[in-house]
């Protein structure tokens, strides 16, 4: 539980929480911040494996690409209700 | 009007506000000042971070002076070199997503300080083992990474090692073995039945591998073959 937890916080502090909430902010279609922030999950992920997909934890891969999502999502809804343009 | 500003609570005039075009300043304003925040936020928490990565946070909880103590004797503290290893060198990960992590988990320190788990001789000797343990199964898990901050099979010169440590560092590249193999009690003392205990940690991240898995799934699959030709006939 604690492994678990520890890994969303991680996260969220990590590369698919900031530049996913980032890049979420850049447009206001939800889909699209939240493939962004996906994506984003999933090459943090494979970057601290060093770029083997053996080294690439499943359940570590799963948190990494949910928290990019919703941090995607969030920066979409952030620029859709903070920007008037 | 129970709409008006007056009347709204202080949560909602802040809501409104924080949503409110900010038409006093320019964008360019708005930048400069979001990027500076963003410098002393983020210098902030990382020294905040540092600050927790002492020796001096570590052991200022009662429940460290029992692993300090043994930490003291060993060749990580005081060495010919006077280079030393503390607490964050070996329990702390260097890489950011996995340093975030380990802070988090550490939560459980404090909750086990404040419950007093591992309060008098008796009770860390009776945890010993699983605390151990639990060490042994990251360090196995992660290929000894916060060890090979320091040390590195490739910057190692067999010809200046003693005899018998170039012939086990060459054994452990031969066979991929990785250092907590071999140093488990390398900087606190090592609990009773600390090889039986390993060896478990060892199957147990072995039966976790793709590779084991794989060799399960083939069991499972010729277990199916074999029960449904048994069937058949």
């Amino acid at each position: 539980m604690l492994d678990f937890l520890g890994t969303i916080g991680g996260n969220v502090l990590g590369l698919p929480g900031i530049l996913g909430l980032a890049l979420g902010m850049m447009t206001r279609r939800l889909w699209l911040g939240a493939v962004m922030g996906g994506l984003v999950g999933v090459l943090e992920t494979l970057l601290f494996a060093g770029w083997q997909f053996a080294h690439v934890g499943t359940l570590e891969l799963m948190i990494a690409i949910a928290v990019g999502v919703c941090a995607g999502t969030l920066g979409s809804v952030i620029r859709l209700k903070g920007a008037t343009a | 009007m129970a709409d008006s500003p007056e009347k709204r609570g202080w949560i909602r005039r802040i809501w409104n506000w924080f949503w409110t075009p900010a038409v006093a300043f320019s964008s360019g304003f708005l930048i400069i000042a979001g990027f500076l925040a963003g410098i002393l936020f983020w210098g902030g928490f990382h020294w905040t971070l540092e600050l927790t990565n002492t020796e001096e946070f570590c052991v200022s909880c009662h429940t460290m002076e029992t692993n300090l103590g043994e930490y003291r004797e060993t060749i990580h503290y005081n060495n010919h070199s006077g280079v030393r290893a503390i607490c964050s060198d070996c329990h702390v990960p260097h890489e950011w997503n996995h340093k975030i992590k380990a802070k988090i988990m550490a939560v459980k320190d404090v909750y086990h300080e404040l419950a007093g788990t591992i309060s008098t001789p008796e009770k860390y000797e009776e945890h010993r083992l699983s605390m151990a343990s639990s060490v042994w199964k990251k360090m196995k898990a992660s290929d000894s990474r916060e060890c090979r901050n320091c040390h590195n099979f490739d910057y190692m010169d067999f010809t200046t090692q003693e005899t018998r440590a170039a012939s086990e560092h060459q054994r452990a590249i031969d066979n991929d073995m990785t250092c907590i193999d071999c140093h488990q009690g390398i900087a606190h003392s090592l609990p009773p039945d600390y090889l039986e205990e390993y060896q478990n940690v060892t199957e147990a991240l072995n039966s976790d591998s793709p590779e084991a898995q794989q060799q399960q799934a083939a069991a499972d699959r010729d277990e199916i073959r074999s029960f449904l030709a048994t069937r058949t006939d």
